[in-house]
């Protein structure tokens, strides 16, 4: 029996509640204990219990409705319903609702016992189920490339056909949209796949230094080379060469590579031998090369060289439906990663979200999520968790007059506060009625979700 | 420098003399601690439910807690009726974690017809097992998932006959931690 789960009794009776507290307690779990349907589900708002025994008969909200309200708020969490005899159709009603089991007062110990080892053993199973098939999703899903939007769905399209071919592929891209990701599972399924993949950063190497990583050097080739050295043209051996920042190389640079292209042939530094080289070339670049060419900045013919394919991969502010799958996604890497228990964002967390422009792109979404998950205090992220995108949101573009600012600062803190007036006049420091005028005013609706 | 733990086992009601005898009995020879028989006590009629005709642990519990056993730092209480919490049918014994009193009740120790009367050796033996089990709680231990073990959940007397006497390996580390440190949470 796993030992680190967690247990809350849901019953008005107090000494149900603490008859079972012991009992669990007495056995290793964590448990706590709710009065009402609703101090369950601030409790779970809190932290995720594993598993619920739930009081069908209790004033306010009764154990049915909880169970309804849990099953569609929490799906993993187990319910187990506590109720008298005769109210066995009750049970039976729960049974369908989603309820894994239920008991009737009162019990045999080791029937509680038997009913413990049995959800434990489905939750088991579900976990790892979620497991594997979080395995087969990186596996089938391009790595951790996510997403479900047009532009993403026609990229993981074409992935396929592109690892097929052998020819050159430019990635197109702001920075953060995951070029380097994409020229990955590019080799992870070409015929490539079995051989290294080699990326290098070519905006962050000094271009001499980057001709011997590139294509290594003899002893003696210069005043450093105490050692010969294979670059990685030759390293690479049947793999894939990533070449990010294409766009910074110098024009030497682009002649040299350009002929090993053509001559599949290298020359060391301080050698004259040529050496035969075979790899695939993937390059990215986040600038317009088109208008380096007529600037007179990037060679015309070794852009179609390592142009023979295209791909252009969106911003993340022009692909926003995917935000929520990621959100999600680095929200279980994280909350793994951290092992806080953080697994959920309130609605007007996203709506909050979805205002930013994330000049970063999806890396800084991952970046603004870990840091998030790290400093959370409880198991959903609220506004508050991301206050550091707070100043960058207001500057939101479009807000040139006063007005405009005002409105769009009152639309933002409605948002934070998921539009709980009563919050967002005390944050503006103005009174219920004044924000009330305003919202009319200036026709603020709370986005749909 | 650690004093001895020193048990009281005070008979409730009216019990077989054998019953607390056979398990200060065994508090000494299988946890090495100082145990004696206290002087007995009435049958505890405040804590019985009419409608069910049993016992409630709590009232029993919250009952010894609050009375003075000078020279003893655990009470094991030992009964003859029927004990039960409210969410289950009955329970062999009951303690709370980290607390000062265990209980153990004969009344259903004994194969068919449940019932007081002359106690077998197979009673007497669940009986220390129980009051044993207790008595670990007492120091904080908690159900093991160890088959072999003392600590280990008995729900049906056939669990409890299967169960040993002894504690494990985990579980031995962990009373000895805890006779230690007295009061120091051990899971």
């Amino acid at each position: 029996m796993d030992k680190k789960m967690s247990i809350m009794i849901v019953d008005d009776e107090s000494i149900v509640r603490e008859s079972l507290y012991h009992w669990f307690e007495r056995s290793g779990y964590r448990v706590d204990t709710a009065a009402s349907g609703f101090e369950a589900l601030e409790k779970l708002e809190e932290y995720p219990f594993d598993i619920l025994f739930v009081d069908i008969k209790m004033p306010g909200m009764d154990g049915l409705e909880l169970l309804k309200k849990v099953k569609s708020e929490y799906r993993d969490t187990i319910v187990i319903i506590i109720t008298a005899y005769g109210s066995i159709e009750s049970a039976i009603k729960a049974m369908k609702i989603g309820a894994s089991d239920y008991l009737l007062k009162p019990f045999k110990p080791d029937y509680l016992s038997l009913v413990l080892e049995k959800v434990t053993q489905q939750k088991k199973r579900a976990d790892e189920y979620n497991y594997l098939k979080g395995r087969l999703e990186k596996i089938t899903r391009f790595d951790n490339i996510i997403g479900q939007s047009p532009p993403m769905k026609a990229i993981f399209e074409l992935i396929p056909d592109i690892a097929a071919s052998d020819a050159s592929v430019l990635l197109t891209g702001e920075t953060g949209t995951g070029k380097e990701l994409i020229a990955k599972a590019i080799h992870a399924k070409s015929p490539r796949s079995h051989h290294p993949f080699i990326a290098i950063n070519c905006g962050a190497v000094p271009d001499n230094l980057l001709e011997s990583e590139l294509f290594g050097h003899r002893k003696g080739a210069f005043t450093d080379a105490v050692f010969s050295r294979k670059g990685f043209l030759e390293v690479v051996a049947g793999g894939t060469l990533f070449l990010d920042e294409i766009g910074e190389i110098s024009s030497k640079m682009q002649i040299d590579l350009l002929r090993v292209l053509e001559e599949k042939k290298i020359t060391k530094v301080g050698s004259s031998e040529p050496l035969d080289v075979n790899f695939r070339l993937i390059s990215a670049t986040r600038r317009n090369l088109d208008e380096a060419i007529t600037q007179g900045d990037f060679r015309e013919d070794f852009y179609y060289r390592i142009n023979v394919i295209r791909l252009h991969v969106p911003p993340l502010r022009k692909k926003m439906e995917d935000l929520a799958l990621l959100v999600n996604h680095f929200l279980n890497k994280y909350s793994q990663e951290t092992a806080k228990r953080v697994d959920r964002v309130s609605r007007g967390t996203l709506t909050l979200l979805k205002q930013y422009d994330w000049p970063g792109n999806v890396r800084e979404l991952e970046n603004a999520i870990e840091r998030a998950v790290v400093l959370a205090r409880s198991r959903t992220l609220t506004p508050a968790d991301f206050g550091f995108l707070s100043t960058t949101v207001s500057r939101k573009k479009g807000t040139s007059t006063l007005k405009e600012m005002e409105r769009a600062y009152i639309l933002e803190t409605l948002g934070n506060c998921g539009w709980n007036i009563t919050r967002a006049a005390k944050v503006l420091n103005i009174n219920r009625v004044t924000l009330h005028k305003k919202i009319d005013r200036y026709g603020l609706r709370a986005e749909k979700q | 420098m650690n004093t001895p733990q020193s048990i009281g086992v005070v008979p409730i009601g009216d019990i077989p003399d054998m019953a607390p005898r056979v398990i200060v009995a065994h508090i000494s020879a299988c946890l090495n601690l100082e145990a004696t028989v206290l002087k007995p006590i009435g049958t505890p009629s405040y804590a019985l439910d009419r409608q069910r005709l049993q016992f409630d642990v709590g009232p029993i519990l919250q009952n010894l807690e609050s009375k003075p056993f000078k020279g003893v730092d655990k009470i094991i209480g030992v009964l003859s009726v029927d004990i039960f919490l409210p969410v289950f049918t009955h329970v062999f014994g009951e303690a709370r974690q980290g607390g000062r009193v265990g209980l153990v009740s004969l009344f259903r120790l004994k194969k068919e017809p449940p019932g007081p009367d002359r106690l077998s050796p197979d009673v007497l033996q669940r009986a220390a097992k129980v009051a044993l089990h207790e008595l670990c709680h007492l120091y904080d231990l908690a159900h093991c998932e160890n088959n072999p073990c003392l600590m280990h959940f008995s729900g049906s007397l056939e669990d409890l006959d299967q169960t040993p006497f002894n504690l494990c390996r985990y579980c031995t580390r962990f009373f000895k931690d805890a006779l230690a440190l007295p009061g120091r949470p051990l899971l």
